[in-house]
Order: structure tokens, then sequence, then C-alpha cells
């Protein structure tokens, strides 16, 4: 006879309960307060059999009949009940027992209830039923719940917990996604571009939080709507305000404060939404700061606007705003080559403005229409004395957008449309209209043009192949005005004579390129609950980030594609699988990818890239190779969730030209800085009650390239290391575990204004994690120094607060 | 570790100062003998109380407002991953006789500095436009192995262009590109003005000081190129100091003398010694930058109150100060000025990428692949030598930082002969024995 262990236990269990109830039966007689009530699904409302009831942690307790009823007798006084049942999320709570005591409980089934991983349903829905690969869809209420630095919600730090997106280290100025450079991401909020992601050198995102819904993160498998740029696009979604309830949020932190309204105007037809942030701390430096920086000034503000009206059924159309700024004064030196000035200040953010019109024509089809314009503009001065400094720049984007979505049939769903996008680059100016002893200078404004045709359809082969094909057609003009320098030919630009220019009037076409860009993905189920993909993409960049340092400056210039400056073209090949376990609770994924582009941007050494006119010549062009392989398993729902990946990827670069001084590392492959083969990333989240929650991530990284030297030279007795190929080596491993805990609604009363604590430490266990080495010389030769940023736990603790 | 903070802007950073841990209160909060001492119930005082609550807070803030915390540790064991040596070659060719030279090194193959060899037996010479030669020929001097000078009246002139050809002894050609030798305006105005840097504690050196200040009038010719250099030099009376040890003559170092067997009766100290120079002596300073300028920014300009210099409040006697101020090639400026970006300025967040530029001005003939170090360097100065007063001008509660020597001065016991009591000074790059011009005992 086979003996079911697991019907074993529970008769001994029974068996013990029995014991137990009839121990209170007979303390009954001594009248001890009865606690009894009936556990049911929260769903169904069905009553749960077999259900355990511990008390005050204990293993022992009461299991509930076939009618979900259950009774236990017990002292007076504090209790702490658990009741727990395979498949549902435990609940726990603490009674106070006077007398007899009814408490009816309802368990919510975990496969039903909401997700706590910051990685949405979205996701898993798009990874098993849709073929899009390579994206990942993130949810703000999730974002919220990662351990945020110095309490800072934050959307850069957050997108680095996940599988391929990384960065140089701390206070860099962006992400690498999938061995990509800063400037191969296209960022956008409700379709206006983001120039500079951060605030305060790369310390914070930009972003107001509160004023966003969700966000896509395509590492690969772009649709063809999206271009202009080879890694990555990031699309945050701002969100919509509500048009029947009014709804007021914020939060004080300490850095900035926050504050979030959405405003019914007319119900059901017209809302705005208005979220701000503000730091305000800067006040401290007058206060507290040692002598040399009281006049140190540091301040940011966000500001998004978003109007929306719904005329119809049919119509729909938005006005969106989002406003950044930032600004900086400090006592110093500034760094115009040997400029002298006492003072400095510093400006920049970003105006950006979109209006969109959604039309259904038919259920079938929709069409939408979306208007931007957008402007990051820089600014560096230094208002005192006769050497006065004002530097300015700036990049404008302008699009034009008509998409139509058309789902004829089930099997097919077709998106096509076209794009019109300009830019207009101020790459630097100086000193226009001031009198100061420092010269003015006005180097060419650039403008270009892409006009863009896209269109893509989602088939439904069969039950169990699904391909999405697309194609992208782009055409890049570059406009005059503008006067292109002629070197003489077969040298290289840096050293080449000018021979003349060649002068284009406004609105004549200076360069021009383009092609085809085709997508392509698809979808083969293995099972009802695993796919595997394949997709393949290319994509054309005609403007790009000139920085030659570590991470970007914000105020560093772009640089449009010419003669001279060839446009980055990438292909991009993914293979992956997908599968969920226990209906959807778990997920596991594999994903790799291969990308090759050409034309990667790179400098000379000691390359000068503020207000040069002749910029050309200090660059140099090559190709870049990214490969990798993620790791992930996620699990979505319960009372633990989050995940844990893994990720090998490499990023390289070639830069090989004809003469020596056009080759880096002499023309050999060489990493990038941020080519980081191994990492790691745990995210784990703990929802015991809904008054508590507890995340944790964790990060682990192979150390990042640098240069190192092999051997050393004295020049008119001064100490220099030689370098002879770059990023030869690596500096220590990175990582990093961070923690919060967030407290919500501390009263525990149901009322309209809700609060809530988040308690934040970055950097647990305070390592002294390095950013980078450098060497400088002493008496015996070079000394290596170890550069470290935040190396020690930071702790900080914000309030938030909604009311409804 | 010291920790710095850091505060970037432009394309470099702009200030850079080591906050000592009394500035940053950092380690206030850490325990310091000094407050285990006293024990650490400053924080039930309530009059310190508030003053650490500052400190707290200036700290909290300080890390979060736009400044990163950065902290900068020396590695200590750095493991070198490859080596490789190359020719390098330093050259002067200036309006005036005094500087004029070649040298040539094999450059370290290691990151010790003492791995660097002479390259001995080279023919150098340089000719001008017109054909006209000079050869430059090995010092016989032993310190001076692998450097080449010109006859002693030698001189170039403002406007001629230059190229330098070098044949090494095994056989190998390089030769320079042509180099043409711009116009230096005169020295305006120097003047000089204390600085304390409160960042600094009292006792540090770096602390207090004055900086040196030019004007330059720039002409109207665009693209010319300043360099700012100079010299300090300083009587010593102490040639060595032998810490554990005694001067060894015929070594001409220092030895250490081996501590005496454990059972050895009393354990002797040796005492660090001071030897006084043989004869005079003075120390050389330079300058720890580079300080270059473009008239990109400010061509034709008056330059006014350009910093060239930081010298140091450790007396208050007249401080000898040799400067010159050069002009330099076009190729010698960006040359400077990548060296400037990726080494002076290293250690930010914002860092250029570390790079060697290889056959900057000097190629060679017998092998294009082969790499050489240096430049070729081609430029016209003018030169003042000052004697810095060092008494005005200071607050009153600034007091110098002054060198100080520990030890004893060693003199010969009595009755040994053979006993010497006095060490040479030795002539090298920053000693020499001969006396330096303007200078006034």
């Amino acid at each position: 006879m086979l003996i079911n262990p697991n019907s074993m236990s529970k008769k001994i269990f029974l068996l013990l309960v029995f014991c137990i109830t009839t121990f209170f039966t007979f303390a009954q007689n001594i009248t001890l307060p009865k606690l009894s009530g009936i556990v049911t699904d929260a769903n169904t409302g069905q009553p749960l059999v077999g259900a355990a009831i511990s008390l005050d942690f204990k293993k022992s307790g009461v299991i509930t009949n076939a009618s979900g009823y259950y009774e236990a007798f017990l002292p007076v006084g504090e209790i702490i009940i658990k009741v727990s049942n395979v498949g549902y999320k435990p609940f726990r709570t603490k009674v106070v027992i006077r007398g007899d005591y009814k408490l009816d409980i309802q368990l919510e089934d975990v496969s039903k209830t909401l997700e706590e991983v910051i990685v949405s349903s979205e996701a898993t829905k798009k990874n098993i039923q849709t073929p899009s690969l390579g994206v990942t869809s993130l949810s703000i209420k999730g974002i919220k719940k990662l351990p945020a630095m110095m309490g800072e919600v934050d959307i850069i730090r957050s997108l680095q917990t996940l599988p391929g997106v990384s960065s140089v280290g701390e206070g860099s100025n962006g992400i690498n996604v999938r061995g990509g450079a800063i400037d191969q991401n296209l960022i956008f909020v409700d379709e206006t571009p983001i120039f500079n992601p951060t605030h305060l050198f790369g310390l914070f995102s930009v972003f107001a939080s509160d004023a966003i819904r969700e966000l896509e993160l395509y590492k690969g498998g772009v649709p063809s709507r999206f271009g202009g740029r080879t890694a990555s696009i990031l699309d945050i979604k701002m969100a919509e305000p509500n048009l029947e309830k009014f709804k007021l949020q914020g939060g004080i932190g300490p850095v900035s404060n926050r504050l979030m309204t959405e405003v019914p105007i007319i119900k059901e037809k017209l809302a705005v939404l208005v979220a701000g942030r503000l730091s305000y701390n800067d006040f401290l430096f007058k206060w507290f700061g040692p002598a040399n920086l009281q006049n140190t000034r540091a301040n940011f503000t966000d500001l998004a606007v978003k109007v929306f009206y719904r005329p119809d059924k049919n119509n729909s159309i938005s006005l969106t705003s989002y406003l950044s700024n930032d600004f900086y004064q400090v006592d110093s030196l500034f760094s115009l080559e040997n400029v002298v000035a006492k003072q400095t200040k510093f400006d920049y953010g970003h105006q950006n403005f979109a209006v969109h019109w959604g039309h259904y024509f038919s259920p079938k089809v929709y069409m939408d229409v979306v208007g931007v314009q957008s402007t990051y503009n820089t600014r560096t001065y230094a208002p005192d004395s006769v050497n006065r400094i004002d530097l300015k720049n700036s990049i404008g984007y302008k699009n034009l957008k008509a998409t139509i979505d058309y789902q004829p049939t089930e099997s097919h769903h077709t998106n096509f449309g076209i794009s019109l996008v300009r830019y207009d680059i101020a790459p630097g100016t100086l000193n226009q209209g001031i009198i100061s002893r420092v010269s003015p200078i006005d180097l060419a404004k650039e403008q270009s043009l892409e006009i863009a045709a896209f269109a893509d359809d989602e088939f439904k082969v069969s039950k169990k192949f699904t391909i999405q094909y697309g194609l992208r057609f782009v055409q890049f003009y570059n406009l005059g005005p503008f006067t292109t320098t002629k070197y003489q030919e077969g040298l290289p630009l840096s050293t080449a004579p000018v021979i003349g220019t060649e002068t284009f009037e406004s609105g004549k076409v200076v360069k021009s390129y383009g092609g085809f860009e085709p997508r392509i993905t698809m979808k083969f189920s293995t099972s009802e609950t695993s796919t595997l993909k394949f997709g393949y993409n290319r994509m054309q960049q005609f403007v790009q980030l000139l920085s030659n340092n570590t991470t970007p400056l914000p105020t560093s210039r772009w640089k449009i594609s010419d003669e001279y400056v060839k446009p980055q073209v990438s292909d991009f090949v993914s293979l992956g699988f997908f599968k969920t376990l226990k209906e959807s609770i778990w997920e596991v994924s594999a994903e790799t990818y291969y990308r090759k582009t050409q034309n990667i941007v790179e400098y000379l050494s000691g390359a000068k890239l503020q207000l040069n006119p002749t910029i050309e010549t200090q660059l140099l062009q090559g190709e870049g190779k990214a490969y990798g392989m993620e790791l992930m398993l996620t699990k979505r729902r319960g009372e633990f969730s989050g995940w844990l990946s893994y990720t090998y990827s490499r990023a390289l670069q070639q830069i090989n030209g004809a003469t020596a001084a056009e080759k880096i590392s002499n023309g050999d492959w060489f990493p990038t800085n941020y080519d980081k083969p191994h990492n790691v990333n745990m995210m784990l989240n703990i929802q015991p009650t809904k008054h508590h929650s507890f995340s944790f991530t964790f990060a682990y990284q192979t150390g990042r390239p640098y240069s190192s030297p092999v051997g050393l030279f004295r020049l008119a007795d001064k100490t220099y290391p030689v370098y002879e190929s770059r990023n030869n080596d690596r500096i220590r491993d990175y990582h990093r575990l961070d923690f919060s805990w967030t407290i919500n609604n501390p009263s525990m009363k149901a009322q309209r204004w809700e609060g809530s604590w988040t308690f934040t430490v970055y950097n647990l266990y305070g390592r002294k994690n390095p950013y980078s080495v450098y060497f400088k010389s002493d008496k015996a030769g070079l000394k290596a120094y170890e550069l470290g940023v935040f190396a020690a736990p930071f702790v900080s603790l914000t309030y938030n607060f909604k009311f409804l | 570790m010291k920790k710095e903070i850091l505060i970037y802007f432009g394309t470099k950073y702009i200030m850079s100062q080591n906050f000592s841990p009394v500035d940053m209160g950092l380690n206030r909060l850490k325990m310091l003998p000094s407050q285990q001492e006293r024990g650490w119930g400053r924080g039930f005082n309530k009059q310190n109380w508030t003053y650490d609550i500052k400190y707290i807070l200036s700290i909290y803030f300080t890390a979060i407002i736009g400044l990163m915390t950065s902290c900068i540790t020396p590695i200590s064991d750095f493991p070198q991953i490859t080596s490789r040596s190359f020719l390098t070659i330093e050259t002067a060719l200036t309006d005036q006789t005094e500087v004029n030279y070649v040298k040539m090194t094999y450059s370290s193959s290691s990151i010790k500095i003492n791995f660097i060899r002479p390259v001995k037996k080279a023919k150098v010479y340089v000719v001008d436009e017109k054909g006209v030669r000079e050869n430059f020929i090995e010092s016989s001097l032993a310190t001076q192995e692998g450097t080449y000078f010109p006859s002693p009246n030698f001189k170039g002139k403002i406007g001629s262009t230059y190229t330098l050809t070098i044949e090494t002894a095994d056989g190998k050609k390089y030769v320079s590109q042509a180099e043409t030798m711009p116009t230096v305006p005169e020295i305006q105005e120097p003047t000089t003005q204390f600085e304390a840097k409160t960042n600094y504690d009292v006792t540090d050196v770096s602390r207090v000081g004055f900086n040196v200040y030019i004007n330059l009038q720039d002409s109207p010719k665009k693209g010319e190129y300043y360099k700012w250099y100079w010299k300090h030099y300083e009587k010593i009376a102490f040639c060595h100091t032998c810490t554990n040890g005694k001067f060894n003559f015929k070594l001409g170092s220092c030895v250490v003398i081996d501590p005496p067997a454990p059972n050895g009766g009393d354990i002797e100290t040796v005492p660090t010694y001071n030897y006084y120079c043989d004869g005079q002596c003075w120390n050389i300073t330079t300058g720890l930058d580079i300080n270059i300028l473009a008239d990109t920014y400010i061509n034709g300009e008056l330059v006014s109150g350009k910093k060239i210099a930081r010298i140091p409040y450790d007396g208050k006697n007249p401080y000898y100060f040799r400067l010159e101020q050069r002009a330099i090639t076009k190729t010698a400026f960006e040359y400077q000025q990548g060296i400037v970006e990726q080494l002076q300025n290293s250690g930010t967040l914002f860092d250029v990428p570390a790079e060697t530029r290889f056959n900057t001005n000097i190629k060679s003939l017998t092998n294009p692949e082969d790499k050489v170090l240096g430049i070729f360097n081609v430029y016209s100065f003018k030169k003042q030598i000052l004697y810095i007063k060092r008494d005005k001008g200071v607050p009153i509660q600034e007091k110098p930082v002054p060198i100080i020597y520990t030890g004893e001065i060693f003199s010969c016991s009595g009755f040994d002969p053979t006993c010497i009591d006095r060490t040479p000074c030795e002539e090298s790059s920053n000693r020499t024995k001969i006396k330096p011009e303007g200078w006034v005992d």
C-alpha cells in the first residue's frame, strides 16, 4: 500500500490539533475566551479548508474545517495570529483578547494578487505572448519600492538593476545599454527627447517621478516607429490625469520636495496633472559649509504638466510639457583654458513640449498625431571682472509624427506612419554681446532634417508562430547655412592643410545620408508557458554627443553628421528563451545578443572639443561590437518577490585609421570604459503586511577597464607614465547592497490623507567601490591612486503623502 | 587616506580641495585619540552637541549637493601588468646661450624611476633653414651621460626654423619636423599676494603661501603659445640626513647600521644624523605644474593677473625666484596641453583617457613603427630674477610653516683622524654648488 507522506503528516497534525482542542475544551471550563472565525478566499468567497492558524509564532495551531471555520481558546492578552494556506498570501495580525473574539479572514490567492516586482505583468505578457524581444516594461509603483539613493526615486539608477543596463560608475551621466554608449540611447518623455538625463552632474535622474505612469526600455527588438539612435530606446510615459477624482500627493526628502496634483476641470472630459520637484537644501552651504564653500549654490527643479482633453469617445487631445533646470554657483577659477574668474555660474535644462491627438476612425483603426518641440540649453558664465565669460550651447529638436494603428483581422496588427525630425544645434557661443577681454566666438550653427516612413505588422501565422516584421526608411539631410572646410586629401584631418571652404546657403543640402532599417522579431511557442524568439534590427544615428571624458559633462556639445562625421549604423541580432512557472508567479529567461556598430566616434589624443570651429579634425571613427548573455529569474508575486540576474557582456571598439595618429591602442580592439563582463543583480522585496515593506538590491560588476602604464619617462625633471594601450587593466570589482524600509500609513486608519515613511540605506556595508585608478609621480616613480565615490553607507529618510 | 571634495565644471574640474579631517569634521565622528582622552561625552554637553550637529549636517549636505564625496586611496602594492621601454628625447633650443641641449634616455619599463638609462655615443645635430649645421656633443661629465650640448656660443634665432637629426650608436636615425622659434614678449609687472587656504590644517605647508601673478600683452598675431617656468634656489646647511645609519663616503650614501644582536647587551638606538655640506650648496625647486596659455580666447589682449606660481611661506626671508616666460611652438603647446589634461587633471569623475603621445615631432627614418617619446622643443624666453618679500602683506594670525630638521648634527668625536663630518654637495637636477645667477647672500 502506498502511503502519501503529505496525508500522513496532515493526519498527525490533525491528531495534534485534536489534542490541543481537547485541551482547550477542557480549559473552557475555567472560562478562557474563544477566538473563532471563518477563513475564505478573498476573490471567490469560498471557504478555505485546512488553512493553518498559528498563534504567537508557534508551530502548533489550529486548522480550518470543511466550512472554513476555526476556533481556539486563548488566555487574555495580546496575541499574534498568522493564517496561511498553500497558494495564498499569508495573513498576519495582532489582536488583544479580552473576551470572546470573532475574526473572519480573507486570504488572497497569490496568482491573482497584484505584482510586487517593478518589471510589470505587461512584460510577462510580452515575453510569452508577443514576439517582442529585449523589451522591459517597468511600473513606477515598482520603481518606488527600490531603495533610492538619498531618498530620491531614480529612474536611471533603477534601470541599472536590470540585466544589460550599466554605467561607468556612480555619478555617471547616463546609462550604457547592452554595450552602447550614453548618446546611443534615445530617451523620450511622452515623445519629447531628453538630452541629459541627470541632475547635479550625474547624481540624480531628471524626471518628476510622480508624473510617470510607466516606462519601456527597448534593449533590442526596437519597433519601426522608433529610430535615430543605435543602442536603445527608453520610452517614458506620463500618467494621464484622472478625469473624475482630485488627487494630491507629494514627498519630503533630504534632497528635494515633490508635489503632484491631478485636477479634473470638466468631469470626464478635461483634467490637468502638475508634478514638480524642487531641491532646496543648498542654503545649508551658507549655514554650515566650510568658508570656501559658503558661496556655493546647487539647485535643481523638474516640472511636468499634462493637460488631457477627451471631447468625445473617439478623440483625445493632450498637451505635455516637461521642464528641468540645474543651477550652480561656485567660487573658483573657471575652466575655459586659463581664463581667470572669481565665481562661476552654471545653468542648464530642458524645455520640452508635445501635443498629442488620438483619434479612433473605427474600433480597428486608430490614429495618433504628435507634434514635439524640445530644447536643451546650457550656459556657463562668470559675470565678474574684466574677464567676463558667457558660454552657451544648445540642441533643439522638432518632430511631427503621424502613426496609424490598424487591426484588420485577428491575425494581423499593423502600425505605420511618417515622421519628420529637425535638429538645430548651436555648438557654442562665447561672450556674444558682452564686453570682456575674452574675445567672442560664435560657432556655426548646425541643422538637419530626418524624414522617415515606417511600417510594421504583427502576423500570427499559427497558434505557435508569430512574426513581427517592419521596415523603416530614413533620409537625413544636413542643411545650410553652413560652411564646410576642405582639407588636402590623403592626410589625416588633424594635420591636413586647409585648401578652401564651401559655403551652403540656408536650406541647401550640405550632406545627405539614408537607408532602410529592417526590423524583425519572431516568436515560436514551444509550449503554453514557454517561447523561443529571434530578433534582428538595424538602426542609424545622425546626431552624436561629443565627449572624451569618462562620462559626458552636461555641457558637452552635440554634433550632426556631415561630410566628415559619418552616421553611426548598428546591426543587432538577439535570441531569447522565456518560460513562466506556477501560473506566471515565476519566470525564467535567457537572452543573447550581438551588435556591430559602424562609425562610432572617438577622439584624438588630447582632443580639443570645446569651442572648436573645425571639430572634425579632433574626431576619429571606427567600429564597435558588443555581445552578451542575460539570464534572469523573476518571482512576481507573493510575500517575497524580486529577481536575480546574471549577465555576461562585452563592449569593444576599434579605431584603426591610416596613420599612427588616427589609431587608438595601435589599431587593436580595446574595451570601452563600460565593458564589465560579469554582472549579478538581485532585487528582493518583502511585504509581510500592507503597512510594511522591505527591499534589498544587490549589484556586482567586474571592475571597469582603465589604462595602466607600461613604464615611465622623464622630461624636464618631471615624471610621466607611458601608456601604450587603452583600457588594458581593470579596477577592483564593484558590489553594493542597498536597503529600504517603507512604512505605509503608520496610523493604520483609513483616511483621505495617507502618509508613508521610507528609510533607506545606500551602500549598506559601506564598500569603498573604486571609480577609477590614476597615477601621480613621486620621488621614486609613479604612485597609483584609487578614486572612490560614495565610499560609505548613506542613510536617508523620506516622507511621502497622498490625498485622495 | 585623504578625503577630497571635487567640484566639476566645464571640461575639467576647477576646484580640488583636500579637506583635512579637522575641516571635514568626518573624523570627529570617529574617535580621535585626543577625543578618547576627553571621553566621548561631547554629545551630552549641550553646547558641543549643537556643534557636532552642525558638523554632521555639514557633512551630510556637502555630500548631497552636487559635490561628490570622493575618497582617494593610494594603492600600495600596485601590480604592473606590462613593461616597455622607449627612446625618450628631451630638447631645448632657445634664443640664448645658457639653455640648449638634447638629452636622450631609454624610458623605464618599470613604474620605478631608477630604471631610466642614458643613450650614449649618439650623433646629434640641428640644421637651420639656411642649411647651417650645429653639432651637439655628449657631455663628458658622469652626471650628464646621454646629454648633448652645442658649442658654448651657440644660440637659436627668433624666426629661424630648425630640424633635429639623431643617429644612435646602434645605427638608428631619427629626424624631427622643422620648428620655427617664436617671439616672446617681456615679463610685465610680477606681483605677489599672500593667500591662506583655509581648508588645510595650520601645520600643513600647503596652507599658506604667496601667489605670483604677471601681466601678459599678447600680440595681434594669432596662434601664440606661452609657458611659464620657475626655479627656486635655497641655500642649505645639511647635505645629507641619515636615519638608522651613517654616511658612507665610499658609496656616497647613507648606510643602515644593523641593530645590535638582541643578546649583545644594551640596545643602542641609532639617532638620525644630519651632515653639514663641505662647501656652498643650493637645493633647486621647480614649479610642480605645467603652466601654459594659448591666445585662442585672448588674442591681442592684455592678460592681467595671470597666476604663474605659488611659493610656500616657510620662512620670512626673501625667496629667490627665477622666472622664465617662454614663447613655445604650437606642437609643444598641444603636447603639453595633452599632458596637463591627462595627468595634471586626472583623478576626477570626468577624466579623459590616459594616453601617451609618441612621435610628436620626431620620427624614426629607419623604422617608421619605432615609437619615440618626447619632443623637439624650440622656444625663446625672457627671464627675471626676483627676491619675493615674505614679511609683508601677511595677516597677523598667519605664521610661516618652516621645514624642521630632526635628529642630531653629526660631528667627529675628538681623535679619529680619518673621520669626516662634512658631506659633498652632489650636482643634480635638484642640487648645485654653482652659485645661482643674481644670488645675494
